[in-house]
């Protein structure tokens, strides 16, 4: 019993938050608390998910990677591309995630070999990849039909969305990797004391050009599930992603500074942005609004959280 | 004379400087027409945007912190002006309030900047003023506004336009009010060690609102320069700002970190992101392969610049 | 005990601008505490760090057990047995201490994953070792204490099991009762035959622990002794190489005038419980207490950087309120603070810059400000104060930790308080630059000025006071005058003993 108080406490206070905004939304709405509308969440919340991962991973190392949104964008836009020269779907899928890994090591290397704050290279990255998307669609969005993307998207296993699965996994393999890997301390490490893994003998340029790397494949990944979603290659599909991201990985607790959190946290930070996006839809609040609301809701929320931590040290 | 060469090689911003001048000369050389005087005043007229918003967050970046609403609060300011003006408010009391707005959400940027890393506090507050900005037009475009003050804008002063006299007016009060002040003396020791500024018996709470509020309230006068010049508000029209006015700053040689750097080298890093997109469109680059030239250009300033002073540490 | 296990040769080491080590020779042996001591500078980080890989000498040899050592780096060392305890923690915040312990040398799964129960179980048993078991090897690092930290360092040392370990200043950080259950694991590692070396300044401590010292000076080694050979008199003058018999010189004064009285000050942490001190001008008034009794904190609330709870602050008579520090410099109250790297400077700007950053209002009252006077200003305290550099743009940080204590001194000194409390003032700090210190608080306290001394060193505070307050655990339970206190006397009162029917109560 005592286990599971725990367990409940550790949560960060942004859940608490989601349950309260849920029970708000169900209120106003009698459409709201259906399964259909659970599972519209959970599948809207899906890309945004993925890349909020790889943003965690990088946020543990004290950075942020302003290209992610760029490199999803790129992801479908380099599909579609492909398939449209004849290259299968699948084969050009694998392509476009090889591309991103190699986009998120040069990311790795400038930050890494090149000391520059990881804000300021990855924006530069992101102006690259987005001048590379933009030129192989010449701005516009590209079309390539395929019954994969409703596969991704609509059937289900086990009533869950195959998108969501995907979702799902990325998460177990990301925590893994953090939890169970040599890596994934490493990567903690970067954002916790850079110092103490030299002197014990690890190279921080190495383990940051991999966590870029490593990010760069969720991305790719990311890319594809929006794809999906999407049916076409955009080139500004993902743009502001990345901030998102970031906003979602300190709703989860995980901080900016030392290398604490995790993406355990990251998932309800998505939640929780994305359940007041669909929650405004569904009570039928304008558009016009729905921007100024959903960013007050973000910023009520991580002024709770800080404030909490703030009492608590106290 | 040889005091002043050796303050400039002292200053955090001597490899920005070399870097805009290498610009410069290539520049020369591959673009023709790019040493014309015609050139040079459109250049100064583009950047003067620029240099506004990046010149207020420097004051920001120096003393640690971001500031990422600058571009919705520039669009929601302009927007609000342009809304007044055309109800007919006349144009200096809709110029004072819309420098007032700035002051209120650089004072609201900066109480929240105390509680919360500003970097998200702030991106926070841009997505609300871009909310803000888009209720308020209610998703209309306003256009056709008074000459008396689209005259900001587009109009000239003898050879020279007039908002190039605002931009340059702007800079000069900053860069006194940084360089020569004992405020600004504490705007740079509390960038350098917060907790040594409060312990110096700096008053640390009113730095930091005030910075922000300096940064706001300059976003806002180029907000209303903007609707000047373009004729016409829109709710996103300060949006591409956002990042490109980080950027000028930190190529300028103004740290992240906070305590280093200042307003003449944002102005050599506005110029140096000015002059990029000038001379690519002379030479007729694609607009869809220019935010890759930039972004190229902007990791090689960085790197060119930290990596020299590293290098000079170790001497 | 006896056989050596480690030799040093003939060992130069030359950085752009100095020569760090010149020609040193060092051995240790097996079962020995050697003790490593030095002024700031003297060059025992070096020697430290040569021996365990992590700068390569320019010249000499180092032997290990008979073989000549080639270092690529501290891993190598640490494949030979070599590690080292330093003194700023190697730990990672939010990782576990068993995940600390064996960073880099995790156990694995058949799978390849992590073992983290095989780890904790190690972990564990390394801490039991070291009579640590109470730490949770579950726990998340950060959350331990300064001295358990400390603990887990040393586990993590011992998990390497290590022929050599050295120690670098490792009692700056902790309590008079941390620092003792260390000794005693030390004295533990001593019969197993590891060989120590012990880097320190802290001269109460080596008779506790030591068998040998060499004395570093200007990157030479002066002299290897025996523990009993030599007074605590005649290895400072080889430290310092001059006669330095004469450390604490204080002149008299008149004490009359009250400058600062506290009544019953209380803070909202609990730390300070009804303080009530007296400070009069022309006196030097020492506090002193162990790590956490309340001294720090209650410099804190009289300077204001911590709201007053409770109680009441009178400067020359008068009552004030401190609400920041901003109000403390308006009633003349100043504060050279414990820790001047995080509160006391500001290490990337130059020494210019921060001499200045105290008085911004008083030399330029105006608003508008120049660099030339600021330059000025600088110059005149560099040569007042005798701070080595070769430049007043030099940054904080390329200077020693006396040059650096020196600049804030500076900083204070150009705001000219009437009150001026330092805390912990020579920590950390080589012993000329400490000697220079100590006259500069005499001449303040000559000029009329009052000055109160938190110190955690008994020799000092004893050496330095008119009057001496103890503090423990919040609250003033002693006050004695000059001559009438004794070093037992004061040691017990900081530990608590006899503290029952205190003036405060």
């Amino acid at each position: 019993m005592n286990n599971i108080k725990e367990k409940l406490k550790a949560l960060p206070p942004v859940s608490w938050m989601l349950l309260l905004i849920i029970a708000v939304f169900s209120l106003a709405s009698p459409n709201y608390l259906s399964l259909s509308n659970f599972r519209n969440i959970l599948i809207q919340a899906t890309p945004l998910m993925i890349v909020a991962f790889a943003q965690t991973c990088i946020v543990l190392t004290q950075g942020t990677d302003l290209s992610l949104g760029a490199q999803v964008s790129f992801a479908t836009v380099m599909i579609v591309y492909l398939a449209k020269k004849g290259v299968p779907l699948f084969a050009g899928m694998i392509v476009a995630v090889l591309l991103t890994v190699l986009i998120g090591s040069v990311n790795g290397i400038i930050v890494a070999k090149g000391h520059i704050l990881p804000f300021i290279a990855t924006y530069g990255m992101q102006n690259i990849v987005n001048s590379v998307s933009l030129l192989l669609t010449s701005g516009s969005s590209i079309y390539y039909a395929s019954n994969v993307y409703r596969f991704a998207a609509e059937s289900t296993f086990l009533f869950i969305p195959v998108m969501v699965w995907i979702a799902a996994l990325v998460f177990v393999m990301v925590w893994v990797v953090l939890r169970k890997t040599k890596f994934g301390t490493n990567i903690v490490g970067l954002g916790g004391n850079r110092e103490a893994l030299s002197l014990a003998g690890i190279s921080p340029a190495r383990n940051l050009i991999k966590t870029y790397a490593f990010a760069g494949f969720i991305a790719g990944i990311a890319g594809v599930v929006t794809l999906c979603r999407v049916e076409s290659g955009q080139p500004t599909v993902a743009s502001g992603w990345e901030f998102q991201a970031v906003a979602a990985t300190l709703l989860g607790g995980t901080s900016l500074r030392e290398g604490k959190g995790g993406v355990t946290g990251t998932i309800f930070g998505v939640l929780l942005i994305t359940i007041v996006k669909n929650g405004l839809n569904i009570v039928g609040v304008r558009s016009v609004y729905q921007n100024a609301i959903i960013g007050s809701i973000v910023l009520v929320a991580i002024l709770i959280d800080a404030v909490i931590k703030i009492r608590s040290k106290e | 004379m040889s005091k002043f060469i050796e303050e400039i090689k002292r200053s955090k911003s001597f490899y920005s400087l070399i870097g805009l001048i290498g610009l410069i000369i290539i520049s020369s050389i591959i673009a023709p027409n790019f040493r014309t005087i015609n050139n040079m005043i459109t250049i100064l007229r583009q950047a003067s945007v620029l240099l506004i918003l990046s010149s207020g967050l420097t004051a920001v970046l120096l003393t640690g912190s971001m500031d990422l609403s600058v571009g919705a609060t520039a669009g929601f300011i302009g927007c609000i002006c342009a809304k007044l003006i055309k109800s007919g408010v006349p144009i200096p009391i809709a110029f004072i309030i819309g420098i007032i707005t700035g002051a209120v959400v650089g004072f609201i940027n900066g109480t929240l900047a105390g509680i919360l890393p500003s970097f998200i506090a702030t991106y926070a507050t841009n997505w609300v003023m871009s909310g803000l900005a888009i209720i308020v037009m209610n998703g209309a475009v306003i256009y056709d506004l008074p000459k008396n003050f689209t005259k900001l804008g587009v109009g000239y002063i003898g050879p020279i336009p007039v908002l190039v006299i605002i931009a340059a007016v702007i800079v000069v009060i900053l860069y006194i009010l940084l360089q020569k002040t004992t405020y600004g003396r504490q705007v740079y020791a509390y960038g350098s060690n917060a907790e040594a500024a409060k312990y110096s018996g700096m008053p640390i709470k009113k730095i930091m609102k005030s910075t922000f509020m300096i940064c706001s309230i300059c976003a806002g006068i180029a907000g209303m320069i903007i609707t000047a010049r373009l004729n016409a508000a829109d709710a996103a029209m300060g949006e591409a700002y956002g990042l490109q006015t980080v950027a000028a700053v930190v190529i300028g040689g103004t740290s992240m970190l906070g305590g280093e750097g200042g307003v003449g080298g944002t102005v050599i890093g506005a110029l140096i992101l000015t002059i990029i997109v000038n001379v690519m469109n002379l030479k007729g680059v694609s607009s869809f392969a220019q935010p890759m030239v930039v972004g190229i250009v902007i990791i090689a300033m960085v790197l060119f610049d930290i990596n020299s002073k590293r290098k000079k540490q170790f001497d | 005990m006896g056989k050596t296990i480690l030799t040093a040769q003939n060992i130069t080491k030359v950085f752009p601008g100095m020569k760090a080590l010149d020609n040193v020779d060092f051995d240790l042996q097996a079962g020995e505490v050697h003790i490593l001591v030095g002024e700031n500078g003297a060059g025992k980080s070096t020697l430290a760090k040569v021996i365990l890989g992590a700068y390569k000498q320019d010249e000499g040899d180092v032997f290990f057990e008979g073989e000549r050592l080639t270092l690529s780096g501290t891993k190598d060392a640490l494949a030979k047995g070599i590690v080292a305890v330093y003194q700023e923690f190697t730990l990672v915040p939010y990782l576990n201490v068993a995940q600390n312990i064996f960073l880099n040398r995790e156990h694995k799964t058949k799978l390849g994953f992590i073992d983290h129960k095989k780890m904790e179980e190690e972990a564990k048993a390394l801490l039991k070792s070291l009579n640590c078991e109470y730490i949770n090897v579950k726990s998340p690092v950060k959350k331990l204490s300064v001295a358990e930290q400390q603990m887990v360092e040393i586990a993590k040392a011992l998990s390497y099991r290590p022929r050599v370990i050295i120690f670098d200043e490792p009692t700056s950080a902790l309590s008079d009762r941390e620092a003792e259950s260390l000794f005693s694991q030390i004295l533990k590692l001593k019969k197993e035959g590891i060989g120590i070396v012990y880097v320190s300044h802290r001269m109460e401590e080596f008779p506790k622990i030591g068998d040998r010292i060499t004395v570093l000076r200007d990157g030479k080694k002066i002299a290897t002794i025996g523990i009993n050979d030599c007074t605590n008199e005649e290895l400072v003058n080889m430290m310092v190489g001059r006669d330095v018999s004469q450390v604490y010189v204080r002149t008299q004064n008149d004490h009359s005038g009250e400058a600062l009285r506290t009544e019953n000050l209380s803070d909202y942490s609990g730390k300070v419980k009804n303080a009530s001190i007296v400070v009069n001008k022309g006196e030097i008034v020492g506090i002193a207490g162990l790590v956490g009794a309340g001294r720090t904190e209650l410099a804190q609330l009289i300077y204001g950087i911590n709201p007053i709870k409770s109680g009441k602050v009178y400067v020359n008579g008068n009552e004030v309120e401190v609400k920041s520090p901003v109000n403390a410099k308006k009633h003349g109250i100043g504060l050279v603070s414990e820790d001047r790297k995080k509160q006391g400077l500001a290490l990337g700007e130059s020494i210019a810059l921060n001499t200045v950053s105290v008085s911004l209002k008083k030399i330029f009252p105006r608003f508008f400000m120049n660099k030339k006077k600021i330059y000025e200003t600088a110059k005149q305290n560099v040569e007042q104060l005798r701070i080595a550099t070769t430049s007043i743009h030099k940054p904080c940080k390329f200077l020693s930790g006396g040059n650096q204590q020196k600049v804030v001194l500076a900083k204070w000194l150009n705001f000219d308080p009437q009150i001026l409390i330092f805390d912990e003032p020579t920590r950390g700090i080589d012993v000329g630059a400490k000697m220079e210190i100590y006259k500069l608080m005499d001449q303040l306290a000559a000029m009329g000025k009052a000055i109160i001394m938190i110190s955690s060193e008994l020799p000092e505070v004893i050496g330095m006071s008119d009057r001496i307050y103890v503090m423990h655990e919040g609250k003033i339970v002693d006050e004695c005058k000059r001559g009438e206190f004794t070093t037992e006397q004061i040691g017990s009162k900081m530990l608590g003993i006899g503290v029952g029917g205190t003036k405060n109560e």
